[in-house]
C-alpha cells in the first residue's frame, strides 16, 4: 500500500468521516433502509453525530444591543457582536443582513472571519453572495471560513462558490470546499470532486460515495489499487450503506469484490467495520459476500 | 647562424639523457632538452621560409573522419566512422583520453602508449612509457609525435616521434611544458611555453625553424590540408605566419561577447585530457578554420579587404576565414550558433543529452553526448540532420572531422531563435541558472513578438530557477511587441485542479501594457488583483498600471478588491495597490466609487497610512468627496 498521501489526510479523516454522516442522515435518503450503526470506517468507533455537531451545542440567546453594536463601528464592538451573533445561531437571523452588510462594506481579516462563522451559524440562504465573495479573499483563513459558511446558507450560489474553490491554491479552502459540496448533496459537483480525490483532496471521497450514480460509483471504483485506499476508504463506506433505490445491490457487490480483491490488512479491516455494522436483515447476498470477503482478506493480509 | 648552431649542438648531445630511458623503450636518437632553448635567435622568418619551400607540394593527409569515445569501465575505446557509420572498438587500461592524431588514434594506459588505426582501430605499434601521461599527438603517416607529461607535479614533457613500425626515431626530453603537436612531411611543430612552436626535423633531428606568437599556442593540428596553431585563437601556417611576432599572422579570433559558463575554444595545456569528461569539455567553443579565395569575412585574417572585396594581396592559400561564418559554443545540453562576423546569436538546439564533445565541419557541427551519439547539426541553422552512435554511453569522448560534409537531412520542426532559446531555457537542471539567465538576455534583445511569447511560456514552468524568473519578469516588462501574447497568457488563472500552478506574470505584463498605454489587459489585469494566487508585488505592479488603463468597466472588479483589502492590507505592496485602485475608484467610479473610499478613509480598520494617502487622492485626482457637491476639476 503506498503510503504517500500527506499526513494531514489521516489526521483530518474522522472530521470527514463526521461530515459525511452528517450529510446523509440530515438528506434523510437513509430513511428506507437505516444502517444499524453509522458508518465509523475501519479504523475505530462509530462517530456519534446524528446531527451536524456545530448544531448540537444549544444556542445562545441574542443579547440585547448586539444590532447597535455591529453599527458601532468599533472593531472591539463589532467583534463581540459578531461572537453573539455566532453564538445565537439561528436566533441572530434578524442581524443577518446587518452582517452581510459589514462584509460588503470590508472588514479587517480577522472580523470577516468572525462574520462568516456568524453568517454560516445563521444559515440563511441570502448571505451567500456576500461571502461568497471573500473566497477571493487573499488571507487563507478568510477563505477557508467562506468555504465552510457556503455550506450552512446553501443554495446554487454556494454550490456554484464551493466548486470554484476546489482548485483554490490553500489545502484548507479546498478541503472545506469539498466537504461542503458533500453537505450541500451537490450532484452537480461530482465530477469535480473525482477531480480533487484524484489530487489527493481526501474530503472528495465521502461526498463521492454519498452522491454518485452508477456511473460515477464504478469511476470513482476504478480508482482502488491506483489511489491510496485510506484516500478512498470514507467513499466506499457511504456507497455500501446507502438506500437499494439510490444504489443497486450489484454495484455493492461490485465494491465488496473489489475492496476483497486488495487483499491487503486495511481492505480486511474495512470489511470487517462494515460485517460489523450491517443491518440486520439487510440483503442476504451482499451479507454473505461482506462475510466471504472478510475471511478471504483475512487469510490473504495474514492477519 | 645561431639557429644552425644550436642544432648541431643538440643533435651532438643526443644520448646524453640516456637516463630517462630507463622509463622508456628507446629506440631512437635521444634528443638533449634545450631544443626548447629561449637562446635562439630570430631569423626574421629566414627558416620558416625554408620551411614552407620544404612543404611546397606537400599537404597534409586528410585526418579520417571519427569520434572515439572511452567506454566500458574507462578501459575500451569505442570509434565510429562519421562517414559510414562503422564501428570498432579496442580494449585497453586507459589512464588518459585517447587522442585522434590524422589517421590515428593514440591511447596511453595500461604503462605503455599505443596507436591505432583510426578507420579499423587495429593496433599499429605500442611503446611502454612508464606511465607517463599522454598529452596529445600528431601524425603524417609515417610517423607520429607524441607528448607526454610528467607524473604529477613535476614539470617537463617527454616526446615521442615513432615510425609506423613502432621504432622510436627520436625521443626528446624537456623541462618545458609542451603542448600537443602536428607533424607534416616528417617535420613536427610543436607548441612549447605556450608562445612557440618549434619546427623539428624529426628525421635530422634540427630545429629549421622557430615561430613566436603573442598569443596563447598550445596545440597544432592539420585541417582540410592546413597547418594550424592555436589555444584561444586560430592561426594558419602560411606565408604569413612569419610575421606571429609582430600580429600580422593569417588568424581567426572570434568576436568577444558574453558566453554562458564562460568557454574556451581548448582548454589549458595544464588540464590533462581525463579519462572521464570534466565541466570544461561540457561548456566550450568550437571554430572551423577554412579558406576563403575571393573575399573575407569580418574576421578573416588581419590585412584582409572587407566582404565582397576582390581577393588582391591575399595569401597563396586565400583569405583564412571561419567556415560558414559560425562558431559554436556548447553548454551542457545547449548547443549555439554564432555569427562570427559579429557575435550574434544565430541559433540554439537544445540536445537530449549533455554534450561532451564536437568538431566544426566546413558545413556544420558535430557533437558527442554522453550517451554515445554523435549529431551533425547544420551550420546555418542548427538542424539535425544526422547521427552516428558509438553503440554505447561513453565517459569521455573526442570528434576530428576533415573532410565529411555534413549535409542531408530536413528540420523537422523549424522553429524561431526565439522558440530555440525558450525550448533552451526549459532544460531541468537548476545548476545551468547562468547560463539560462544569459539565454533570457538574448530572447531580451529580440523585437520580434514570438520573443514575447518565449518568455510567456518560459516563465510558465515551475521548475524554472527563481533567478531566470526574475530576469524573464524583467525583458517582459520592458516588451513593446506581442500583446496578444500577454493577454493570451493574463486569461490563465492559477487552477489547482487543472495543474496550473504557476500564476501569469501580472506584474510586469502589466508594466509592459501601461508603458504601450494599451488598455486592452484591464479587464484580465483587474481580474487578476483578485485572484487570491496574484503575488503582492504583482498586485501592486498591475494596480498601478490600472491607474492609466482601467476604464469604468473595471469598476466592480476594483471595487470588490478594495473592499476585500482597504481594511486588511498589512504589507507595502497591497497598501500600495489599496491607494492605486482607490485612485480608479475616485477616477472612473463615479459616486458610489467615491463613496467606497470616503468609507475607508472613516473607517477605524483602515490602516493610517492608507487612509492618509487616501484623501491625498483627493488632490491627485481633483474630485469631491461623495458627500459634497462634484466640482469640475482644475486646469
Amino acid at each position: 500500500m503506498p503510503r504517500d498521501i500527506p499526513e494531514r489526510v489521516s489526521t483530518r479523516r474522522p472530521w470527514i468521516l463526521v461530515a459525511a454522516v452528517a450529510v446523509t442522515v440530515a438528506s434523510g435518503a437513509m430513511a428506507a433502509e437505516p444502517p444499524a450503526a453509522p458508518p465509523g470506517g475501519a479504523s475505530g468507533a462509530a462517530p456519534p453525530a446524528a446531527k451536524p455537531a456545530a448544531n448540537a451545542a444549544p444556542r445562545k440567546a441574542l443579547p440585547p444591543g448586539t444590532a447597535e453594536k455591529l453599527k458601532s463601528g468599533d472593531p472591539e464592538r463589532i467583534t463581540a457582536a459578531l461572537e453573539d451573533a455566532r453564538a445565537a445561531g439561528k436566533g441572530a437571523t434578524a442581524l443577518a443582513s446587518e452582517i452581510s452588510g459589514l462584509l460588503d462594506r470590508g472588514l479587517s481579516g480577522s472580523l470577516a472571519e468572525s462574520a462568516l462563522q456568524a453568517l454560516g451559524e445563521i444559515e440563511l440562504q441570502t448571505s451567500t453572495p456576500s461571502i461568497a465573495s471573500y473566497l477571493q479573499h487573499r488571507d487563507p483563513k478568510v477563505r477557508t471560513a467562506a468555504a465552510k459558511a457556503l455550506s450552512r446558507t446553501k443554495g446554487p450560489a454556494a454550490i456554484a462558490a464551493l466548486r470554484h474553490a476546489l482548485s483554490d491554491s490553500e489545502p484548507t479552502v479546498r478541503s472545506a470546499a469539498a466537504s461542503g459540496l458533500g453537505i450541500l448533496r451537490a450532484r452537480e459537483a461530482v465530477g469535480d470532486l473525482a477531480l480533487a480525490l484524484d489530487h489527493r483532496i481526501v474530503e472528495a471521497a465521502a461526498p463521492i460515495g454519498q452522491l454518485c450514480n452508477v456511473d460515477e460509483c464504478n469511476d470513482f471504483l476504478g480508482r482502488l489499487g491506483r489511489l491510496p485506499f485510506d484516500l478512498m476508504e470514507s467513499g466506499l463506506d457511504p456507497i455500501l450503506f446507502r438506500p437499494a433505490a439510490e444504489v443497486s445491490e450489484d454495484t455493492k457487490a461490485n465494491v465488496i469484490g473489489r475492496v476483497r480483491e486488495l487483499k491487503t490488512n486495511e481492505a480486511h479491516k474495512f470489511l470487517e467495520s462494515v460485517q460489523k455494522r450491517w443491518p440486520a436483515g439487510n440483503s442476504p447476498r451482499l451479507k454473505t459476500l461482506i462475510d466471504q470477503a472478510v475471511k478471504a482478506t483475512n487469510r490473504a493480509s495474514g492477519s | 647562424m645561431n639557429r644552425l648552431r644550436f642544432a648541431r649542438r643538440a643533435i651532438a648531445a643526443a644520448g646524453a639523457l640516456s637516463l630517462a630511458c630507463g622509463a622508456l623503450a628507446c629506440g631512437g636518437a635521444l634528443t638533449r632538452s634545450d631544443l626548447f632553448s629561449s637562446e635562439w635567435a630570430a631569423d626574421h622568418g629566414q627558416g620558416v621560409d625554408a620551411v614552407r619551400r620544404r612543404l611546397a607540394g606537400t599537404r597534409p593527409a586528410p585526418g579520417t573522419d571519427v569520434a572515439i569515445g572511452v567506454g566500458g569501465n574507462g578501459d575500451k575505446i569505442v570509434a565510429v566512422l562519421l562517414d559510414s557509420g562503422q564501428r570498432w572498438s579496442f580494449v585497453h587500461p586507459l589512464d588518459s583520453r585517447p587522442a585522434i592524431a590524422g589517421q590515428v588514434v593514440v591511447g596511453s594506459g595500461g604503462g605503455e602508449i599505443f596507436c591505432l588505426d583510426a578507420r579499423t582501430g587495429n593496433k599499429l605499434w605500442a611503446r611502454p612509457t612508464g606511465g607517463l601521461p599522454l598529452i596529445g599527438a600528431g601524425d603524417d603517416g609515417q610517423y607520429t609525435m607524441v607528448t607526454l607529461g610528467r607524473s604529477a607535479g613535476a614539470r617537463g614533457s617527454t616526446l615521442l616521434a615513432v615510425e609506423r613500425d613502432g621504432d622510436v626515431k627520436r625521443q626528446i626530453e624537456t623541462d618545458k611544458e609542451v603542448g600537443v603537436p602536428a607533424v607534416v612531411g616528417g617535420l613536427a611543430f610543436i607548441p612549447w611555453g605556450r608562445q612557440y612552436v618549434s619546427v623539428f626535423d624529426i628525421v635530422a633531428a634540427d630545429e629549421p625553424a622557430r615561430i613566436l606568437f603573442r598569443d596563447q599556442v598550445s596545440r597544432a593540428w592539420t585541417q582540410g590540408g592546413n597547418i594550424y596553431f592555436g589555444e584561444n585563437s586560430v592561426y594558419r601556417f602560411d606565408e604569413r605566419i612569419k610575421d606571429a611576432a609582430i600580429e600580422r599572422a593569417s588568424h581567426v579570433m572570434l568576436p568577444a561577447r558574453e558566453l554562458p559558463g564562460t568557454p574556451l575554444l581548448q582548454p589549458p595545456i595544464e588540464e590533462r585530457p581525463k579519462v572521464v569528461a570534466t565541466a570544461h569539455d561540457r561548456v566550450r567553443m568550437y571554430v572551423r578554420p577554412s579558406t576563403n579565395v575571393q573575399t573575407t569575412s569580418a574576421t578573416a585574417s588581419a590585412g584582409a579587404p572587407a566582404a565582397g572585396a576582390p581577393a588582391a594581396g591575399a595569401p597563396e592559400q586565400g583569405w583564412l576565414v571561419v567556415a560558414n561564418s559560425r562558431y559554436y559554443a556548447t553548454y551542457f545540453r545547449i548547443i549555439m550558433g554564432f555569427d562570427s562576423s559579429r557575435g550574434g546569436l544565430s541559433w540554439v538546439y537544445t540536445h537530449p543529452a549533455e554534450v561532451i564533445a564536437g568538431a566544426a565541419g566546413e558545413d556544420g557541427f558535430l557533437v558527442c553526448d554522453e550517451q554515445g551519439k554523435v549529431t551533425f547539426l547544420s551550420a546555418r541553422q542548427g538542424d539535425p540532420l544526422g547521427e552516428r552512435d558509438l553503440g554505447e554511453p561513453v565517459k569521455s569522448c573526442v570528434v576530428q572531422v576533415d573532410g565529411l560534409a555534413v549535409r542531408g537531412g530536413r528540420p523537422l520542426h523549424p522553429l524561431s531563435l526565439a522558440d530555440e532559446l525558450a525550448e533552451a531555457l526549459r532544460v531541468p537542471n537548476p545548476e545551468l541558472a547562468t547560463g539560462k539567465r544569459l539565454l533570457v538576455r538574448e530572447i531580451a534583445s529580440l523585437d520580434d513578438e514570438v520573443a514575447t511569447k518565449a518568455l510567456v511560456d518560459v516563465i510558465a514552468d515551475p521548475a524554472m530557477s527563481p533567478f531566470v524568473s526574475a530576469d524573464v519578469r524583467t525583458a517582459l516588462a520592458a516588451r513593446r511587441t506581442g500583446a496578444r501574447y500577454m493577454l493570451s497568457a493574463l486569461e490563465r488563472h492559477y487552477d489547482y485542479l487543472k495543474n496550473v500552478l504557476v500564476p501569469p506574470p501580472v506584474g510586469p505584463i502589466a508594466q509592459s501594457f501601461a508603458a504601450m498605454n494599451d488598455p486592452s489587459a484591464a479587464p484580465l489585469l483587474s481580474s487578476h488583483l483578485l485572484d487570491p494566487v496574484t503575488p503582492e508585488q504583482d498586485v501592486q505592479e498591475a494596480a498601478v498600471a490600472l491607474t492609466t488603463l482601467a476604464g469604468p468597466a473595471e469598476v466592480p472588479a476594483l471595487k470588490q478588491f478594495f473592499t476585500l483589502n482597504y481594511a486588511s492590507a498589512t504589507t507595502a505592496p497591497l497598501k500600495s495597490a489599496v491607494v492605486s485602485v482607490g485612485q480608479i475608484l475616485l477616477k472612473h467610479g463615479g459616486k458610489d466609487g467615491r463613496a467606497v473610499v470616503d468609507r475607508a478613509i472613516a473607517s477605524k480598520l483602515t490602516a493610517q497610512d492608507v487612509r492618509d494617502k487616501l484623501k491625498e487622492l483627493y488632490e491627485v485626482v481633483r474630485v469631491a468627496p461623495a458627500s459634497a457637491p462634484v466640482t469640475p476639476p482644475k486646469k
